[in-house]
């Protein structure tokens, strides 16, 4: 048994709603995956983070964490597995400096004070933003802020990562930054990620895309697999990776390899019909 | 805010009840000893904040009209029995003058000593120094813990809603309100379109907030514990010390 | 209409926390008809330029110049909805400005504000909730019933219906699925070509590639690169300086020229790259 999670049949209504944000739907998530979740606005994305974190309630269906079925009484365990980073940094951020906010986890599970100590320096270390500990939320960045919240998240050492469009308020330059973070943590540690975006490219660095639709999923495969669907796509609310955007228009002409070429790919076969000159 | 001064690592509860105490016995004074004495004293403690006397007289002026209503008002209404000037109700005198003289250090030590607080404590060591004030009070159910970190919370997000408040500002001034325009009841309707949405925005944030908080694990207060640690130290009694010499003091050299 | 600006200066007040925002001595000319990408990082003063333009702030010292308007520090507060009517501003996440009990009546309200009569701002009302992708039948309902998307489009139809001749745009597709961007980028291109002037700030060089004819890069509240897309992403100075990236295509031929490819000039879009590579491989 090597799924974190496990989703089956789950189905979920918003109160006044006419259809179901969550429809019937079934996932399994393997320990240690970087899983990306891709769709349109209001596919259900950030519903189905709720629930897995028992944030709202299913109508029907079971999810399980670790092995365990999540109920009332076991919850709060569940949670504790769980850290999710939120899209807004500002609508996130507890505490009154950056110190305080790493710290709101662990409080809330009681750690004494000695070891919390310690844990937040850890953890603000991690995301290297300790020369800010004293400083207060609105000196920050975007990006910063979610670093932040990261810290906080890692301090309490969760299984698993939740990115709700966690990038998707940030600039460029402090996208790159959680980005880079978050790789350096998936290398340094064991951890399951999950990140739900709109964004393609970030689906690159996952190892695997479900594709949610009308609360449904639609589809479910290595990134590859995804991406060869190519105008399909637009379908889900989505762009094509940028190659094979590039690679669509090149093709008429040139002779280019089957399937999904990544960028690196894309540009070695060019390179190589280059030197066929 | 200048971190280093000795006025500044003062632990914030010490600090919290001993502005109180000062402005309590402030209204102990009565004679140009007693006045110049905590003039002295609290001239000492600014120099010793190593903050510019600067921020301290622009704190006056908020509150410079009721400072000249209430002197003018001492000046000229002081009964005496030996008027330099009158004119019908209007007396003018020595004692008149001596007692606005003494009204104006008054508001000037008062002001002076509530700027030292705010401009030396975070607004959350106030909110802990409260929390660690009331703590008694949990004897008897009073959510202390709850209140604090609402307290807290709510000082995080005044900086967030001002914010949201000037760009809501801004997004209608452009779509063509005018604000403070027209009559009072056109006036107020400029305000809907501002609190409308100001409204709607407060309990996203709200939600989003109420939601980050349960997923790092929040329950109600029970089972926490606490992060920031409040030290009294050897300086704090010392102070508290002072506090009553001062008191002595005082007591000694005011008239009766 | 022709935006000018001259040596405009903006101080914000001295304890506000943003101080160091403002804009330094800024000379710039934003063509008429035209439309122009103010792109630079968080901070650079790409909001402080553009709230001038509708005198939502004032200049310091210097002045701005919007058609027959001329803004300085002395312009009163008062008379300011010609010029407000005439230059539309879609602000960051717009949605937040919405609060009428239905959409129609909220798309009304910067019409009425602005002078036009209740059956024209109505008529306006249903032209540009078309205009924007959404269905006749969300007029009736209210607009916080809404999607997070569909909001957003209510709220941009609210900015066009009292037809101004410019539309500032502040990133006015963050946060929106990539079909949802394309297609509001779309519309802006549309209103443009329609005879509008289009100003935009954004962080998506692909946007600029694609869609601007004129870029701005700012910089410390500082002009820092000025000209067409093509020029400024050319630019070593401004490239080197960090202070603008690639789109993506740029990136693509820049990693390409690493061998035998050669680009006297980057590609910034798909089809200037795709038709560059084929040149070069097949010869001509």
């Amino acid at each position: 048994m090597n799924n974190i999670i496990s989703i089956k049949d789950i189905t979920y209504t918003y109160p006044d709603a006419v259809s179901h944000a969550i429809d019937n739907l079934s996932l399994d998530i393997n320990t240690n995956e970087w899983l990306s979740i891709v769709g349109k606005n209001g596919s259900g994305k950030s519903t189905l983070t709720k629930l897995i974190d028992g944030l709202i309630e299913a109508d029907s269906g079971t999810i399980e964490i670790d092995g365990q079925t999540i109920n009332e009484d076991n919850i709060w365990d569940a949670r504790k597995k769980i850290g999710i980073i939120f899209q807004n940094p500002d609508h996130q951020f507890v505490g009154a400096t950056v110190e305080d906010d790493v710290a709101f986890g662990l409080e809330n599970q009681g750690v004494p004070r000695p070891q919390m100590v310690e844990k937040v320096d850890a953890a603000l270390e991690m995301v290297d933003m300790q020369d800010y500990k004293t400083r207060d939320p609105q000196s920050l960045s975007g990006g910063q802020k979610q670093r932040v919240a990261i810290a906080g998240v890692l301090a309490t050492r969760p299984q698993i990562i939740i990115m709700d469009e966690s990038t998707s308020m940030l600039d460029p330059k402090g996208r790159k930054t959680v980005l880079d973070l978050i790789k350096r943590l998936r290398h340094d540690q064991n951890m399951t990620i999950i990140s739900i975006t709109h964004d393609i490219e970030e689906t690159q660095l996952s190892e695997r895309i479900v594709v949610l639709d009308n609360g449904r999923v639609v589809k479910d495969g290595l990134p590859e697999s995804i991406y060869n669907l190519g105008s399909e796509l637009t379908n889900f609310g989505l762009e094509e990776p940028f190659s094979s955007q590039l690679t669509q228009l090149l093709r008429n002409d040139l002779k280019l390899p089957e399937g999904f070429l990544n960028e690196e790919e894309l540009m070695d076969s060019i390179w190589k019909l280059s030197s066929k000159m | 805010m200048p971190g280093d001064s000795l006025i500044y690592k003062l632990d914030p509860r010490g600090k919290f009840l001993i502005t109180f105490y000062f402005i309590g016995i402030v209204f102990l004074a009565n004679n140009v000893a007693s006045y110049g004495f905590l003039l002295l004293f609290v001239l000492f403690a600014v120099y010793l904040s190593k903050i510019n006397l600067g921020f301290f007289l622009k704190g006056l002026r908020p509150m410079f009209w009721l400072i000249l209503f209430t002197v003018l008002l001492q000046m000229f209404f002081t009964p005496s029995e030996h008027p330099i000037w009158n004119f019908g109700v209007l007396t003018l005198s020595k004692e008149g003058m001596v007692i606005s003289a003494y009204i104006f250090v008054r508001f000037v030590l008062i002001i002076f000593v509530s700027t030292l607080l705010t401009l030396t404590t975070t607004p959350i060591e106030i909110s802990d120094s409260i929390e660690s004030i009331l703590k008694p009070l949990k004897a008897i159910k009073f959510p202390v813990t709850q209140i604090a970190l609402m307290l807290s919370i709510a000082l995080r997000f005044v900086p967030l809603l001002i914010d949201e408040t000037t760009k809501i500002m801004d997004a209608q001034r452009a779509r063509g309100v005018d604000f403070g325009e027209g009559g009072l009841i056109k006036r107020i309707k400029s305000f809907v379109p501002i609190l409308i949405p100001l409204f709607v925005s407060s309990f996203s944030i709200a939600y989003d907030l109420a939601i980050a908080m349960e997923s790092r694990g929040y329950r109600d207060g029970e089972g926490r514990s606490k992060y920031r640690m409040l030290k009294w130290e050897m300086r704090d009694t010392v102070a508290a010390i002072v506090m009553i010499v001062i008191t002595g003091i005082l007591l000694m050299i005011r008239s009766y | 209409m022709e935006i000018i600006f001259k040596n405009v200066t903006h101080a914000y007040e001295a304890n506000n926390p943003l101080a160091s925002l403002g804009l330094d001595d800024v000379s710039v000319k934003i063509s008429d008809k035209k439309f122009t990408a103010i792109i630079g990082k968080t901070g650079s003063g790409k909001s402080t330029l553009v709230h001038h333009i509708n005198a939502l702030l004032k200049p310091t010292s210097g002045s701005v110049i919007v058609g027959d308007r001329t803004i300085t520090s002395e312009t009163n507060n008062k008379n300011l909805k010609p010029l407000r009517k005439n230059v539309g501003m879609v602000f960051q996440f717009p949605e937040s400005q919405l609060f009428e009990d239905t959409v129609e009546k909220d798309i009304m309200f910067g019409p009425m504000n602005f002078g036009m009569s209740e059956e024209d701002a109505k008529s306006s009302a249903h032209d540009m909730i078309e205009l924007v992708g959404l269905d006749e039948k969300y007029l009736e309902q209210s607009p916080f019933d809404l999607s997070g998307g569909q909001m957003r489009r209510v709220a941009i139809a609210g900015v066009l219906a009292s037809n101004p001749e410019t539309i500032i745009l502040d990133e006015p597709t963050a946060g929106l699925d990539p079909v949802g961007r394309k297609e509001i980028m779309g519309l802006f291109k549309k209103l443009q070509m329609q005879g509008r002037t289009i100003i935009l700030i954004t962080h998506n060089m692909d946007d600029v590639a694609d869609y601007a004819d004129d870029v701005i890069v700012m910089h410390d509240g500082k002009i820092v690169g000025e000209g067409t897309p093509s020029e400024v992403f050319n630019d070593e100075k401004l490239l080197t300086g960090g202070m603008l990236t690639l789109p993506q295509s740029a990136r693509f031929a820049q990693r390409l020229s690493q061998k035998r490819f050669k680009f006297d000039k980057l590609p910034i879009t798909l089809d200037e790259l795709s038709t560059e590579i084929k040149q070069q491989i097949n010869g001509d």
